[in-house]
């Protein structure tokens, strides 16, 4: 693996040496500097203790220990779209984004390292792959379809380590300091039991035969792991991933976000919010609950025990009793992510970062 | 120097006898021969047709321009285009009568001549849609629906699409109370091979366009480069009502001056001959008059008319001293006039032929115009008119009063001569060099390009600069346009690497000050991208996967990339104009194509009107200080001949320098950037200038040969021709001062500077001249 690692630089490196002849590659170059980072397309907004960090554009990662009055930008060795951020504790955290990179990092987000890539994730699934299939196919009481279907990802695989590292990874969590999942498109799904050192591929475990995206992996207060997908797809471990089942539900949509407020949400396209509830006779039921807009929902936070939603077109709402309803002024261009320090809720997007006071007034 | 300057000067002296013998012997051949020819030129002048295009105001052989010909073909739209708005009064743009008539407009632009049809958009046409992302898909469709009928319903399906379309501040004002046609036009039309015409298309504009429908709900606003070349020559026409004024006034003033009347209509009508002559001569060699030549007629006039007076004068004073005869004074005028005017007129058509170093041809154009214009003056008024007057001669009247004037021995002159004493002469130079230091303290703040916003050529509060700032205002795309032409291999242009490395330019480009936003085929791809995956913008991003980028580029808008695929323009929008921002953005280009260019991805600067103002900055900027040090180099070099004398030349050419540098001191003062208008006013300052000095000092040494000390010899000098070169400074003046009041902003700038010139050179010739020839020349006559 470490020789995959090893063989990828050096094809960029001679790359490099020859200079003129083939430019850099945005895997291998750092993030731009800019004046005035903040105002980049930003996707994921965490917090690491009392900084808050965001990611987003060309690598850009921004950090501001203000309460998001001013920003610096961290140093970030790739330039690929960073889809999500989140920190383990106030030094460790961790970040994804396109080209299947993964950063690291160990001083609450002022420098990343990068900890893997695409062209390593390729070889990684087709070695997975190859075992698993061997191993199934030696099991002698083989399970025609599941052999099938796996030959068939397996395939895939290969392809994909021709096309090179293209599919993007869009979540990432650490369950403690050492296990961690990391989500991506095409059921692309890692698992690291050492704190990130090393990763597996695990996208075959996964109730997902269509290889269906993989937006959002989050943990509940209960300790479940939920992972959210394209198509209706929620996924649900109970046991910290040891093993993985799918949960019905009824929305064909893709989902992108969930929150726990009085109950369980699930936030998918176009304004859809389910709601986890339990019929008279115990048994879950998922209930729509319409709120008054047909934006698409990318996020929500829970502050002082009520519910905000941020989505496309500058959606913004706030839960009021079982209803939710429109939150201050709606903003021009789409919101991405959302974060509270304060009394503000610190929401990233296309136009950046925009800071808005719960007690009223945006700036 | 002496044997060197006779050889040069010979053909000038020998053909003052030849020309002398010549003329005063075929006098009815030679006039005979004057007439036809100016009937001819009068035919000739009358084809000549305003002129005006694009390419001939940018510089033509800079590489920003030489780039933009290469591709121009593939970048529709981007070179040459108009915008036109279509704006509601009251209420907004969702009410069947506006959008009906936003329709007829869009229909009315697209079978005007020279559009091209295919890149033209507005909301109502197919190629402008919306998408959007369901649980069942993408879908999407033209912003128009088709069912649209005009009801409640229809125009709600209207805003809904306009607001899936992402069009607004783009095609649908900020406001939703207007909505814009874009609409790209042909340099050549495809099919003919025609130019387009200006003059025409923008007259067709205002036919078609705004006197049809605007209304008292609908008001019309047009910009774009075709609409400024419209409104330009336009304009010029109106500058042709200023001739008339001009040589109203001067007539007047020759009259009031000469008191005769053959001695005022005979250097009018000469004068009048040689911009006739001019104007012929260029249409013979097929030059139109475009808004900068325009204004070489008045030139060419102002300087005729000033050698006329200088002629007159002669005379005049001839008859009355000496009591000759109309042809002998005639002769003597001929005689004194001819070498000292030939000079000035040499060293006038030298001046502006040093223009030619500025690589533009609107400027090569002027310089050529002008300089066919002082050739001809050699003819019509150093030839024709003492011609002329040998029959008319100056009249009785105008003799008296010379006479007095020669016995009255007055006045204000003496005033003047106070500068050829030590002490006055001292005073003088020390308030000129005073006056020298301020000035190029005063010129620090001088600035190159155009320094206002909207059309510069335009006057701020003109029609089209108001039109330019409604749009400013209430949309989000600046008029400001630079764009960067990146070429690749054939095919190449979706490649993933390009894009890759294209959006690292954009991403890199938003650092540098003075950028708005920036937008090119890796937006669309970028979008196209997001949307085909719901819309989610984690996957707006460059996909490193040529099947999935194919996808998102299967519907580019026009003019994001060529046919062949090898050219991808990246459209900078830019703050503003200024010189400082132009200038950081392409050294802001030149750093990233140092560390990022490869062999096969190239990033080409520079098209797009701000594209072309960084070149021919760029062109002005390097001209500028070449085309000073030509200007003096050659007008000192022709008055070292004429006086073979090193100090002559100081004494000359000295008051020149300080009027150009204080004519930088009241540009920066007044805000007047050095440009393509403005660049030729110091070399047409300088030759025009060096007119007065000739004729001041030929005449001086006349009198300090005869002995007399240079006190004396000046007063001489100022009581012959002091009075005739004051009247040189104001019929040059009344020329110029006129261009004030031109609709269009440069003309008018020139104005104000060429009369500050023509004013302060004349003031430095009868006053720093006398001095500083004091301080040099010690022991002359003592």
């Amino acid at each position: 693996m470490s020789k995959i690692t090893f063989s990828y630089s050096v094809v960029f490196g001679c790359f490099l040496a020859l200079s003129q002849c083939v430019l850099a590659d945005r895997l291998v170059q750092s993030a731009i500097q800019q004046a005035a980072p903040e105002k980049s397309l930003l996707l994921t907004i965490s917090r690491a203790g009392k900084r808050l960090v965001a990611g987003g554009e060309q690598g850009v990662i921004i950090y501001s220990g203000d309460r998001a009055l001013t920003w610096k930008q961290a140093e970030v060795p790739t330039s690929t779209l960073i889809t999500s951020l989140n920190f383990f504790d106030k030094q460790t955290g961790w970040a994804v984004g396109h080209d299947g990179v993964i950063l690291g990092t160990k001083d609450g987000g002022l420098s990343w390292q990068k900890r893997l890539d695409g062209a390593v994730i390729n070889q990684l699934r087709v070695d997975a792959l190859e075992t698993e299939f061997n191993y199934q196919n030696s099991l002698g009481a083989v399970d025609a379809d599941l052999l099938e279907n796996l030959g068939y990802q397996l395939d895939d695989a290969k392809i994909a380590v021709e096309e090179g590292p293209s599919s993007p990874l869009l979540d990432i969590i650490f369950l403690d300091s050492l296990t961690g999942y990391a989500v991506g498109a095409y059921g692309l799904f890692l698992k690291t039991n050492d704190g990130g050192l090393s990763w597996v591929y695990e996208g075959y475990k996964l109730p997902n035969p269509d290889s269906l995206h993989l937006n959002r992996v989050i943990q509940t207060q209960a300790g479940h792991l939920l992972i959210l997908g394209e198509a209706g797809l929620l996924i649900e471990s109970l046991d910290n991933g040891g093993s993985w089942h799918k949960v019905e539900l009824p929305y064909q949509g893709s989902l992108f976000s969930a929150v726990e407020a009085d109950s369980l949400y699930l936030m998918g396209l176009r304004g859809t919010v389910l709601k986890r509830t339990r019929d008279e006779l115990g048994s879950t039921v998922w209930n729509k609950i319409d709120i008054g807009s047909t934006a698409t929902i990318n996020d929500a936070i829970v502050v002082d025990d009520i519910a905000y939603l941020v989505g496309q077109g500058g959606a913004l709402l706030q839960k009021q009793g079982e209803a939710f309803v429109p939150f201050q002024k709606r903003g021009l261009r789409s919101y991405s992510a959302v974060e509270s320090v304060g009394q503000y809720l610190i929401v990233v997007g296309e136009g950046g970062v925009s800071r808005i006071d719960l007690n009223g007034g945006t700036d | 120097m002496k044997r060197l300057s006779s050889i040069l000067l010979w053909p000038i002296n020998t053909s003052e006898k030849l020309a002398e013998r010549v003329l005063f012997s075929y006098r009815k051949l030679l006039l005979v021969g004057f007439l036809i020819a100016t009937l001819f030129f009068t035919w000739q002048a009358s084809q000549i047709r305003p002129d005006a295009s694009f390419v001939k105001m940018i510089p033509a052989q800079h590489p920003f321009v030489e780039n933009y010909m290469r591709y121009k073909d593939d970048l529709a739209g981007l070179g040459n285009s108009i915008r036109v708005v279509v704006a509601a009064k009251n209420g907004d743009i969702f009410s069947a009568e506006f959008q009906s008539t936003l329709k007829s407009v869009t229909d009315e632009l697209f079978f005007i001549p020279g559009v091209d049809r295919s890149a033209l958009k507005s909301i109502w046409t197919p190629n402008v849609r919306w998408t959007e992302v369901t649980e069942d898909g993408f879908v999407g469709g033209p912003v128009i629906p088709a069912k649209y009928d005009g009801s409640k319903e229809s125009l709600e399906l209207v805003r809904t699409n306009i607001l899936r379309s992402g069009q607004v501040g783009i095609l649908v004002g900020n406001d939703f109370r207007s909505a814009m046609v874009q609409v790209p036009l042909f340099d050549k039309d495809p099919e003919t091979g025609e130019k387009l015409d200006y003059k025409e298309f923008s007259a067709l504009l205002e036919k078609l366009v705004r006197d049809k429908y605007s209304s008292e709900n609908i008001s019309i606003h047009i910009t774009g480069f075709a609409k400024i070349v419209g409104d330009l020559i336009d304009g010029a026409v109106e500058v042709a009502l200023f001739f008339a004024i001009a040589f109203v006034v001067t007539m007047v003033l020759l009259y009031l001056y000469s008191g005769s009347v053959m001695g005022t209509i005979i250097p009018l009508i000469c004068s009048l001959a040689a911009v006739i002559w001019q104007l012929g001569v260029l249409n013979l060699l097929g030059y139109g008059i475009d808004p900068y030549s325009m204004l070489v007629p008045f030139l060419v006039f102002a300087i005729a008319v000033s050698h006329g007076v200088q002629i007159v004068n002669t005379i005049t004073l001839e008859s009355a001293t000496n009591g000759a005869d109309k042809l002998q004074a005639a002769k003597h005028a001929f005689k004194t006039i001819y070498i000292p005017g030939l000079t000035a007129l040499i060293s006038d058509g030298i001046g502006f032929i040093t223009l030619m170093v500025i690589e533009i041809q609107v400027i090569q154009d002027l310089a050529v115009a002008a300089s066919i214009g002082v050739a001809v003056i050699i003819l019509t008024n150093l030839m024709l008119l003492p011609l002329l007057m040998s029959y008319f001669g100056v009249g009785r009247n105008a003799i008296t009063k010379a006479k007095k004037g020669i016995e009255k021995k007055d006045s204000h002159w003496h005033l003047l001569s106070v500068f050829a004493t030590q002490k006055g002469a001292i005073v003088a130079v020390v308030i000129a060099i005073c006056l020298a230091v301020l000035g190029i303290y005063g010129s620090k703040g001088l600035q190159i390009g155009d320094l206002d916003v909207g059309a510069p050529e335009l006057r701020e509060d003109s029609r089209y600069n108001l039109d330019n700032s409604f749009i400013t205002a209430n949309y989000s795309t600046s008029s400001d346009v630079f764009v960067v032409m990146v070429s690749t291999p054939k095919e190449h242009c979706s490649r993933y690497e390009t894009l890759a490395l294209v959006d690292r330019f954009q991403f890199y480009l938003r650092n540098v000050s003075g950028v708005q936003s920036s937008i090119s085929l890796v937006d669309v791809s970028e979008r196209v991208t997001a949307g085909l995956n719901e819309g989610s913008l984690k996957w707006r991003s460059v996909i490193r996967n040529q099947y999935v980028i194919n996808a998102s580029l299967s519907y580019v808008p026009a003019g994001l990339m060529n046919s062949s695929c090898s050219l991808l323009p990246v459209i900078i929008f830019l703050d503003d104009h200024k010189a400082e921002t132009l200038k950081a953005v392409t050294v802001a280009v030149d750093g990233f194509v140092a560390q990022y260019e490869t062999d096969t991805i190239k990033f080409n600067m520079a098209a797009g009107k701000a594209g072309f103002e960084a070149a021919t900055n760029e062109v002005i900027e390097m001209a500028q200080y070449e085309m000073l040090i030509w200007v003096y180099s050659v007008v000192s070099f022709l008055c070292l001949l004429t006086f073979r004398s090193l100090r002559t030349v100081v004494c000359i050419i000295a008051p020149l320098i300080l009027t150009s540098i204080l004519c930088q001191a009241l540009m920066a003062k007044l805000g007047i950037g050095v440009k393509v208008a403005t660049l030729p006013v110091i070399a047409l300052g300088v030759g025009i200038g060096v007119d007065y000095g000739i004729y001041i000092y030929s005449k001086m040494q006349t009198y300090l040969q005869k002995g007399h000390s240079l006190a004396e010899a000046y007063l001489e000098t100022l009581q012959s021709t002091g009075k005739s070169v004051a009247f040189t400074g104001l019929t040059l003046a009344i020329g110029v001062v006129l261009w004030t009041f031109s609709p269009i902003k440069f003309q008018a700038d020139m104005g104000v500077l060429l009369t500050f010139m023509f004013i302060w050179n004349m003031l430095g010739a009868l006053i720093l001249l006398p001095a500083i020839a004091r301080l040099l020349h010690p022991k002359i006559n003592e």
